[in-house]
């Protein structure tokens, strides 16, 4: 059953280019069914899971490919999933302007089997299977316009990831080695006698795998491929470079602390430390860039480096409540920074600007856009009443109830990160709705709100930030029963 | 209660309203629905003010822990109060001022969502609340500032809102630790720590309240982050300076006082070393603000020089942390109020009228409206504190408060320095009245028309004169509600 919803896309995906649709909108009917239908499944089994383990294949001992769903599959996956949908039918509409439709589509349906493979894994080994495959079927999606700099960012991309993978490999062996199993189990699966006197060389390679999936959660210093990236089609940053490929390297790292080397062994050592102040250091440098940048996209891009980076600070945090914030900010952060990537998309599909001094006055000719693109922006720099406050409300009260004072040094740079997230977006805001006194409206004739289409899912993710900001308390009750392992 | 609900949402509705609603043609009738909302908002305030007593109304709960709640006490009664009129006030002033900028409504449609979210700022009942409010308070405002889009405005505009932001950053910082060690984040006079977490986390807990003093200091224009102050007041139409200055400011006043008085309690702060720096930072802006007020001619800024100057009277006051000193404090935000409101609504007149912006200019302008130009000057007179305008009364209190304060160097440094600071006030309000009313010998007396604006512009100014002057005229009543809130929290 849980091989199903990996294979329905990929399978859909690999029919894409087979069958000879008369029209393209017989292809969208079929994709978008296809999806959803998935997507529903997906939820279903999410809501009817069981306990068991799938085992696909076994190979020597205790290694195998093998699927199970827990708390955190529930979180990721019912996450993706209810994304999918909705970033599909804007594709949809994005799409009409780019060449090779089908391969996109081909490829893009194929990451959501792969991307529910990583969330569904019940074991290391599967997930770094999965993790390798996600590289591989993005590549193409980087690669799409197939201009110079798009096959620049997709090798530099290719490059990174399976480097950062090669890193997370040696924590999967020693893992291996040293643990009972390589299945997750909340806690930790180390075994003490094994470890003996070697607990440093272990922490040592648990901030070397850290930092290897990192690679896809864009801590810095390996940080760069995401702003290249972001050339790629916009369905494809708003989903993936936002939400599916780079959460996937979170909740590796999430997997890693907390289900394989266990909160117990690394809380309190050097190695907390040291992954805690590469995160902190992310948080305020991606920020920096962001301000700096003038492209919207990659600005964007930035900023997401560095809400990435709140997310693992919860997770550095090593307590269940720093787990709670983590999950927070990485379902809230994922509607939050897909609807203003929709929103930027929207604008290049419109009218073909991507860069932010010529949005001038642009909120008056795309109200609807630009709404939600200020709602989204005031999320992000974590106004009340809107979701990303709540987040980084659990995040910092997580660290604030740590007692660890690095941690508290942390909230210090989530709240200077706010700051300068309100710069980065509010100037964007700024600008669509205040253009200068002697600004000319004539240039902007012509322009408007895109279809319903592309307007549809941005609603959507906008009712989505509000109701969470105002009704927090049942999901986040939720994340809680998940990090103790209710689930 | 439900009084209390609706005098903050009805004016956030209708302004939201005015803002998505079309373009409405006709100036009159434009101008009649604005006037509407404005009187029934302040309507509203007065029936919630009478009667809705001590109530507390929970309006839902952001997660479980953080109830967003209403409440009303004596200082919300007091800061009500004056906002109703100030708002009301500056209001009927724009019917005529804002003739000659562009966008009315859209003006209008963000000053009554101001107005509404003041009226709910001080009628929150927890510390959440207030901050939630406090950011929807700048995201509100900022658009005010940048109303005339000229390049200089879209700046400060953009200046207020990160000054803003990182004051609310600073704030919700401190609000964190509060959550985590008081026993409730609702406002209770004498403070939610107890004395036990108060004795384990003493050090931490000093440097929430000092951080969060800050952060709401920064919208008062306490040293080191005012400088928003001077560029912002300039670019915002006048009536929306006079409501800056009047009542926007005061809202770190609020802040400051519900998180010193209301959370950390006086007890915990007193003696410690957050107190001595913040003394220091006020008495440090009430110097650096009229020495600047002093050197500079454009008379907007040299106004919102003096409003940083005088808020940190207030900011002093609540620092001594005395009956005495708070209770001057109180006075001062009243009189400061009116005055200030009264005091920017002349400039906004006579930049109305004349054109002027810069205080070298306005000789003889004291021929050209008396009347205004007479209101200025009383005010002015209260503003530096001569006996028996309202401003004495509270400055003595202030005085008196530090004087009897007991703590070294700051119990006679306070008062020296508010005095320089008064002697400074009268050197950069009273030559405006002077060359006024006085023009030297060759002025030419045959150019002079009169200009004295239409009643919208002086009714509204002489009302709130009348007020200030009353203020210093009968402060026994004021000072005696003033006692019944200060005894719980002192």
């Amino acid at each position: 059953m849980i091989m199903l919803i990996i294979l329905i896309p990929i399978l859909t995906g690999i029919l894409i280019p087979l069958i000879p649709f008369k029209k393209r909108i017989h292809m969208e009917i079929f994709l978008e069914t296809m999806v959803i239908i998935n997507s529903v499944l997906v939820w279903y089994m999410l809501v009817h899971h069981s306990e068991s383990i799938f085992t696909l294949a076994n190979f020597t001992g205790n290694l195998s490919v093998s699927f199970k769903i827990d708390g955190m599959s529930m979180v990721f996956g019912g996450l993706v999933s209810a994304l999918w949908p909705l970033a599909t039918l804007y594709a949809f509409e994005y799409m009409t302007k780019e060449e090779h439709e089908k391969t996109f589509f081909m490829f893009y349906t194929m990451t959501y089997g792969v991307t529910l493979g990583i969330a569904m894994a019940a074991n290391l080994l599967t997930m770094y299977f999965f993790y390798e495959l996600l590289t591989l079927v993005t590549v193409p999606l980087v690669m799409h316009t197939l201009t110079r700099e798009a096959i620049l960012a997709s090798r530099k991309y290719l490059y990174y990831s399976l480097g950062g993978a090669a890193f997370a490999f040696i924590g999967l062996i020693f893992v291996i080695i040293y643990g009972s199993t390589t299945n997750f189990v909340l806690g930790g699966v180390l075994e003490p006698e094994k470890i003996g006197d070697r607990t440093n060389i272990l922490l040592l390679i648990y901030v070397i795998a850290f930092v290897g999936f990192g690679v896809k959660a864009a801590l810095c210093p390996f940080n760069s491929w995401l702003p290249d990236a972001g050339v790629a089609p916009t369905p494809v940053t708003a989903l993936l470079h936002a939400v599916a490929v780079v959460k996937s390297g979170a909740f590796a790292i999430i997997r890693l602390t907390y289900y394989s080397f266990g909160t117990e062994f690394i809380k309190g050592t050097w190695a907390q430390n040291v992954v805690m102040a590469v995160v902190m250091f992310t948080i305020i440098y991606g920020c920096s860039r962001a301000v700096k940048e003038t492209h919207l996209k990659r600005r964007l891009a930035y900023s997401t480096i560095s809400n990435l980076s709140y997310i693992l600070f919860g997770v550095t945090i090593m307590t269940p409540l720093g787990l709670v914030g983590a999950l927070t900010h990485l379902v809230f952060h994922a509607v939050m920074k897909i609807a203003s990537f929709f929103c930027a998309g929207a604008v290049m599909y419109q009218t073909d600007r991507h860069y932010v001094h010529e949005l001038d006055g642009m909120g008056y000719r795309m109200p609807c856009v630009f709404g939600i693109f200020t709602v989204s922006s005031l999320a992000l720099m974590g106004v009340p009443g809107l979701a990303g406050f709540v987040s980084k409300w659990n995040l910092a009260s997580a660290a604030v109830e740590s007692g660890n004072t690095l941690a508290c040094w942390g909230i210090v740079c989530l709240l200077i990160s706010a700051l300068l997230t309100a710069i980065y977006m509010m100037t964007i805001v700024v600008r669509a709705f205040f253009p200068g006194k002697d600004f000319d409206v004539s240039t902007l004739a012509g322009i408007k709100d895109p279809s319903w289409k592309m307007l549809v899912p941005l609603f959507v993710f906008t009712i989505f930030i509000i109701g969470f900001g105002l009704f927090s308390e049942t999901i986040v009750k939720f994340f809680s029963d998940v990090a103790a392992g209710v689930y | 209660m439900q009084y209390m609900l609706l005098s903050v949402f009805f004016p956030v509705v209708a302004g939201i309203s005015l803002l998505v609603g079309k373009e409405i043609k006709n100036r009159k009738i434009l101008l009649i629905t604005t006037g509407t909302f404005l009187a029934v908002t302040s309507i509203l305030i007065m029936l919630a003010v009478c009667l809705s007593g001590e109530s507390i109304y929970t309006l839902f709960s952001l997660t479980d822990r953080l109830p967003i709640l209403f409440k009303m006490d004596g200082v919300s009664v007091v800061f009500a109060v004056m906002a109703a009129i100030i708002f009301s006030g500056a209001g009927v002033f724009s019917f005529e001022y804002m003739k000659h900028e562009e966008k009315e409504k859209r003006f209008y449609g963000f000053y009554l969502i101001v107005f509404g979210i003041l009226i709910a700022l001080c009628f929150a009942g927890n510390l959440i609340t207030f901050y939630l409010f406090y950011e929807m308070l700048t995201l509100s405002s900022f658009p005010l500032v940048l109303h005339n889009r000229s390049r200089e405005a879209v700046m400060a505009g953009l200046k207020y809102l990160f000054y803003s932001l990182c004051g609310a950053y600073m704030v919700l910082f401190g609000l964190y630790f509060v959550e985590r060690y008081g026993n409730t984040l609702t406002f209770s006079a004498g403070g939610v720590i107890s004395a036990q977490v108060a004795a384990d986390h003493g050090e931490f807990l000093l440097f929430a309240a000092f951080f969060m003093i800050l952060g709401f200091g920064v919208k008062a224009g306490m040293f080191p982050l005012h400088a928003w102050l001077v560029a912002a007041h300039p670019a915002a139409p006048a009536p929306a300076s006079a409501v800056f200055s009047a009542m926007i400011v005061k809202v770190g006043v609020l802040g400051i006082i519900r998180v010193v008085y209301y959370i950390f309690g006086a007890s915990f702060l007193r003696g410690s070393w957050v107190q001595t720096v913040w003394l220091t930072l006020t008495l440090l802006t009430v110097f650096m603000g009229s020495m600047l007020a002093y050197r500079e001619p454009v008379l907007k800024k040299r106004l919102a020089y003096s409003t940083i100057s005088q808020i940190s009277y207030i900011l002093f006051g609540l620092a001594v942390m005395n009956g005495e000193g708070v209770t001057g404090s109180l006075l001062h935000v009243l009189c400061h109020g009116f005055i200030k409101a009264v005091l920017f609504l002349c400039v906004g007149a006579v930049i109305y009228q004349t054109g002027k912006t810069r205080a070298d200019e306005l000789r003889g302008i004291g021929k050209e409206m008396p009347l205004l130009m007479i209101c200025y000057t009383i005010v002015s007179l209260g503003l530096i504190g001569i006996p028996p305008m309202g401003g004495f009364v509270s400055k003595w209190h202030l005085a008196i408060g530090a004087l009897s304060s007991g703590i070294p160097v700051f119990d006679w440094l306070g008062p020296v320095i508010l005095l320089v600071s008064a002697l400074l006030t009268a050197g950069y309000l009273l030559p405006i009245t002077i060359q006024g009313f006085f023009p030297v010998e060759d002025y030419d007396y045959g150019a002079l028309q009169k200009k004295e604006p239409s009643p919208l512009m002086t009714v509204p100014v002489l009302l709130l004169t009348l007020l200030s002057v009353l203020i210093g005229l009968m402060p026994e009543e004021v000072i005696r509600y003033l006692t019944q809130i200060i005894e719980k929290i002192v």
